[in-house]
């Protein structure tokens, strides 16, 4: 494993050595605002690599809110051909949760049906990841993403109050970063301040907590079908599918056709959906299997919790907080589990359990 | 537990054809009722489509959209095969619209159909309810091409009235042999309808079953499903020898897009035959 030492001049240098080679894309503070979002990046000097979380997660630039996935003629016949456009990116600055939602994406989005575009993109897509300290909303503690192991070519943890950085690379790319970024050996004193530095994220988050093991979840969630916390919690809720459109680890989508005047020709075209949102299980002519606001909650909820994570092998939750950070009614996962576990011990406690 | 480590995508392969329809050709259109019509359809590479019954396909029509379509046919050797298609929403009216000659896009075969192998050597009582009766036409002619592969073969077709009953001339061939026991219902009175009259549940006390050796093939409109089922469990069915088909929004057709799920099984790929022990516990299915 190899360790550079930066300085924060020398890693956006780095950047701009990138730059020089590819596209490389990072969070860049919104003017006047304590908002980010991942951008091209234009001057390595604006590049935000202290930031709390991202508008949308990175996971757009493989899973772009619109994508067009075939070109159809009818001219001579009918004839279709799958459209990808794919340009190698670096995507500097991600954080582990949305490191976790990248991968976690990879493994539903190749599951028994391997997906052309997001293989496509992610293949031509190089990570370097960066460490950050959670707010108020952040949960990666609980769902234990605080971390990540893999997902990265190259990781950069800040170091004496901000001033530094210690760069591990993963992969080959990120040892050829590595090669042509200047920086010091690291120190056992530098080693133990990474450390460190996640005893402090798990240390922020003591208040902040899922009151169970998300391994057992799946197992909760079994008992928690009818639980008057899903209404409850609905009450609240708009239906506006903000939650899903800012999750780094949704990717249900919808599939319009865009027509060209002539009508001889047209592109089928991808673009992201939620299941919160009323018309989302609708079928012809008008049959609603979620009618109901509570049933696209509680959908949500399962399908994040338990369905994906019994199906996958990983919570569909990455703990970045975006949902909440950015929800209109302020539902809040970790307050609606807790709320659920409460209910079900309190319904426990009535049968003498 | 440790979570599931990431994938290798250089392992992965790519299926550049997922969501791109081949093209197929309308070789024939022939009313069936009102609202249905029964398209014959093949593949203009010629390339038999290789489908089981109970299987789907997603239809494209070009400029309108895509939805996804039973296979109601089961011919093994023929190039061709038959989607018989309500017109019910925007892709459905369009095929409604178009005549032989025209040129359609097809993915598929998808999801899983009836397992033919594991009902083998049963009694099979199939239920199919209006347009139900779709899928499991190709069930039917599936057993029909090896008969003495099977037990006895009990029918039973329910339609809201004789207007609307399907594979007409099909299901009198059905009612004439005698390796097939046959009978029909339509749910409320109707002039010049002399046969049996009532829900679907009615034909069920004169049913005498060997009730561990019979697997029963229902599909039909949600509301029929719960009382069938539970005509099935009362003539000692087990649940796992209640076999439905089940019907949603599926857009992607090969589980990506979420709009097909059912708690935590996709329709698309999971089903959309399921067997009632798979669904008992889900409350989103029926």
């Amino acid at each position: 494993m190899a360790l550079l030492v930066m300085s924060e001049d020398y890693v956006r240098a780095l950047i701009g050595k990138l730059m020089k080679e590819t596209r490389v894309v990072a969070p860049h503070v919104r003017e006047g605002r304590k908002q980010w979002q991942f951008a091209d990046v234009v001057d390595p000097g604006r590049v935000a690599l202290e930031y709390v979380s991202t508008i949308l997660p990175p996971k757009k630039y493989a899973f772009p809110t619109e994508d067009d996935l075939v070109h159809w003629r009818t001219e001579e016949g009918f004839s279709a051909e799958p459209v990808l456009s794919v340009e190698p990116l670096v995507l500097f600055g991600v954080h582990p949760c949305d490191i976790y939602g990248l991968e976690s994406l990879d493994i539903s989005l190749t599951d028994t049906y391997v997906d052309p575009n997001w293989v496509a993109r992610r293949r031509a897509m190089r990570i370097v990841g960066i460490d950050c300290l959670p707010d108020e909303w952040c949960f990666c503690s609980s769902m234990k993403t605080c971390s990540v192991s893999s997902g990265y070519d190259l990781f950069l943890t800040p170091i004496n109050n901000w001033s530094e950085y210690v760069a591990e690379a993963a992969t080959g790319a990120g040892a050829a970063m590595l090669a042509v970024a200047e920086g010091r050996e690291a120190s056992s004193h530098d080693l133990a301040q990474m450390r460190a530095w996640q005893n402090d994220k798990l240390a922020r988050q003591r208040d902040r907590r899922i009151n169970t093991e998300v391994n057992d979840l799946p197992l909760h969630f079994t008992g928690f079908a009818d639980s008057v916390v899903w209404e409850r919690w609905s009450r609240k809720c708009y239906s506006c599918g903000t939650c899903n459109t800012t999750c780094p680890t949704c990717f249900c989508f919808d599939v319009l056709d865009k027509l060209k005047l002539s009508l001889d020709e047209g592109y089928r075209s991808r673009v992201w959906d939620g299941c919160m949102l009323e018309d989302f299980a609708v079928v012809a002519p008008h049959e609603n299997f979620r009618e109901e606001r509570h049933e696209r909650l509680r959908h949500r909820f399962y399908r994040k919790y338990a369905y994906l994570y019994t199906r996958y092998g990983r919570p569909y939750c990455s703990g970045c907080g975006r949902c909440v950070r950015q929800c209109l009614a302020d539902i809040d996962p970790v307050k609606v589990i807790n709320d659920l576990l409460t209910e079900a011990r309190k319904e426990a406690a009535g049968h003498g359990l | 537990m440790a979570y599931r480590s990431g994938v290798n995508l250089q392992e992965v392969e790519p299926q550049a054809e997922l969501y791109v329809p081949e093209p197929a050709r309308i070789v024939k259109v022939e009313p069936q009722t009102a609202k249905e019509k029964l398209f014959e359809v093949e593949l203009t590479s010629g390339r038999a489509l290789g489908h089981g019954p109970g299987q789907f396909v997603q239809v494209f029509v070009p400029g309108i959209g895509e939805a996804p379509i039973s296979l109601c046919s089961y011919r093994p050797g023929c190039s061709s095969f038959q989607l018989c298609v309500r017109n019910v929403g925007t892709v459905t009216a369009a095929l409604h619209g178009l005549r032989p000659g025209a040129l359609i896009g097809l993915r598929g075969p998808l999801g899983k159909g009836f397992a033919m192998d594991e009902i083998k050597g049963h009694d099979l009582l199939i239920v199919g309810g209006g347009i139900g009766l779709v899928p499991l036409r190709g069930v039917v002619q599936a057993i029909l091409a090896e008969r003495d592969q099977y037990g006895r073969v009990i029918i039973l077709a329910g339609f809201k009235s004789p207007e609307e009953i399907l594979f007409r001339s099909e299901l009198e061939q059905w009612e004439q042999r005698e390796d097939i026991e046959f009978a029909i219902t339509i749910d409320r009175p109707h002039p010049g309808w002399g046969g049996h009259v009532g829900v679907i549940t009615t034909l069920f006390p004169e049913l005498r079953l060997d009730a561990p050796n019979t697997r029963a093939l229902v599909v039909g409109p949600p509301i029929m499903y719960r009382f069938v089922i539970t005509e099935c469990r009362l003539k000692g069915l087990a649940d796992e020898s209640i076999i439905l088909s089940l019907e949603r929004r599926m857009r992607c057709g090969v589980g990506k897009c979420g709009h097909c799920q059912i708690n935590n099984k996709y329709c698309c790929l999971d089903g959309p035959v399921f067997k009632y022990s798979e669904l008992k516990f889900m409350w989103e299915a029926i």
